[in-house]
């Protein structure tokens, strides 16, 4: 049961991040928003993961989603949809549709967890890759932009948000990095 | 060809037990098609969701989504009381509609330092070229107030002023309730937010609108030139009547 714990407080972090009274910090801070509550959230979905039977998916799913292929292209639509200006003014103006990111974005988790134990290395460096590269461009055109992208926050809060998004995907690729190492340190075939 | 595969890729992806489990379960032919149709159906709906929330592909910020909607689909402008700078109560609909103007609009608060009073200066270039170019009964100005609460009409007055509006061009108006604020700016698409001492933030463009209150057009203010031109063209060719001669056009 214990080992439930990270997940629920993970999760609910995340959750209590998106009502009152902690929502006024992700409506006036768009890094709070989208470097802090949005990973937050991936990140709750992923532990959730590991402890649930199945890993929380339909005994089934295995058998669409060979080295978690179907998995990895699910989340990364996911990502990809709530990395445009317009979905993150949505979800800060529309409440609904604030609990459609929650939603999607703890089950891009899930499914990530799940994808990453089927997939070979080949494969999670390929989509690893992709989101360490689109983070740091994006991160550094958000940073260097005059535009401002989002209605909903200031220019100022789109410039720290690029570079904590920088910053982000620098680190998700040592972390991957380091656990492909401890990996290859215990299996050199891989 | 894909029969020997489980059997050859198992020990690469012995990394644990329950790795090497779960490969050996799924990679058979049946589930590779399987694999295949399920990840294409994936791609093919993530691409409609993303193609439909970026107006196919264009438009990645609410605001661009904003005018390429409108320039598709004008929408009408709904009903709201306002009170000018001479401190005359009216509704918008009343402003816009005599003569048949076609109207550039636009959101300010008085107090603003910034972005305001470089908007300020485009509206009075604008008036400068209306002004020369003739255009005095087919395209107005007309700025309009977020801020009812700071903006009174003498507020707007020592605006227009300093300003050097010519009322016969360029109006200013305010909410007359305050009340109206939030759905006279989502009428419009304007997002305000608060900004360090007592000023705001908020996006900003020039609104076509018609003299029947339609929102026909939003542009960058950088465009202004552009929008004169678009503006003074759909007055030409609205049939409005009791209008002197660009009434012609049938």
């Amino acid at each position: 049961m214990t080992r439930a714990w990270p997940a629920v407080m993970a999760a609910g972090l995340a959750v209590a991040l998106s009502v009152p009274p902690l929502r006024s910090i992700i409506e006036l801070s768009m890094a709070w928003h989208m470097v802090f509550q949005m990973p937050l959230l991936v990140a709750a979905g992923a532990l959730a993961a590991r402890v649930l039977p199945e890993r929380g998916l339909p005994a089934k799913w295995g058998s669409f989603n060979v080295f978690g292929l179907t998995g990895f292209m699910a989340a990364q639509g996911i990502i990809a949809y709530w990395m445009l200006p317009s979905a993150i003014d949505r979800a800060v103006v529309n409440p609904g549709f604030d609990v459609f990111k929650l939603f999607t974005l703890f089950v891009s988790g899930v499914l990530l967890c799940d994808a990453f134990q089927r997939a070979p290395m080949a494969l999670q460096l390929f989509f690893i890759g992709y989101w360490v590269s689109m983070m740091c461009w994006l991160g550094i055109y958000f940073a260097t932009t005059d535009l401002r992208l989002c209605n909903a926050y200031s220019l100022e809060s789109q410039i720290a948000t690029g570079w904590c998004l920088l910053c982000l995907g620098l680190l998700l690729g040592m972390v991957w990095l380091g656990s492909a190492w401890q990996q290859a340190l215990k299996n050199p075939a891989v | 060809m894909p029969a020997d595969r489980p059997s050859s890729r198992t020990p690469d992806l012995a990394v644990s037990d329950s790795r090497a489990q779960l490969a050996v379960d799924v990679a058979s032919p049946a589930a590779l098609i399987k694999t295949f149709a399920a990840t294409t159906a994936v791609l093919v709906v993530a691409l409609l969701v993303l193609m439909q929330a970026t107006g196919g592909g264009q438009s990645f910020t609410t605001e661009t989504l904003r005018r390429q909607h409108i320039s598709r689909q004008a929408e009408l402008i709904p009903a709201f009381d306002v009170t000018l700078g001479n401190g005359q109560r009216s509704t918008l609909k009343a402003v816009l509609a005599p003569g048949g103007k076609v109207w550039l609009v636009d959101f300010v608060y008085i107090r603003c330092q910034t972005l305001c009073l470089s908007l300020g200066s485009v509206y009075q270039q604008l008036q400068a070229q209306i002004e020369a170019r003739g255009l005095q009964g087919k395209v107005g100005l007309l700025s309009i107030s977020f801020d009812p609460a700071n903006d009174s009409p003498a507020a707007l007055a020592d605006y227009a002023k300093r300003m050097g509006m010519n009322p016969q061009i360029w109006q200013i108006a305010t909410l007359t309730q305050w009340q109206d604020r939030r759905r006279l700016l989502d009428a419009f698409g304007i997002m305000v937010l608060p900004a360090p001492l007592g000023e705001f933030e908020h996006n900003a463009a020039l609104h076509v609108v018609s003299s029947d209150a339609m929102l026909t057009q939003i542009m960058d203010y950088a465009d202004y030139e552009a929008a004169l031109n678009m503006a003074a063209s759909m007055a030409q060719a609205m049939p409005v009547a009791g209008r002197g001669p660009s009434a012609g056009v049938p």
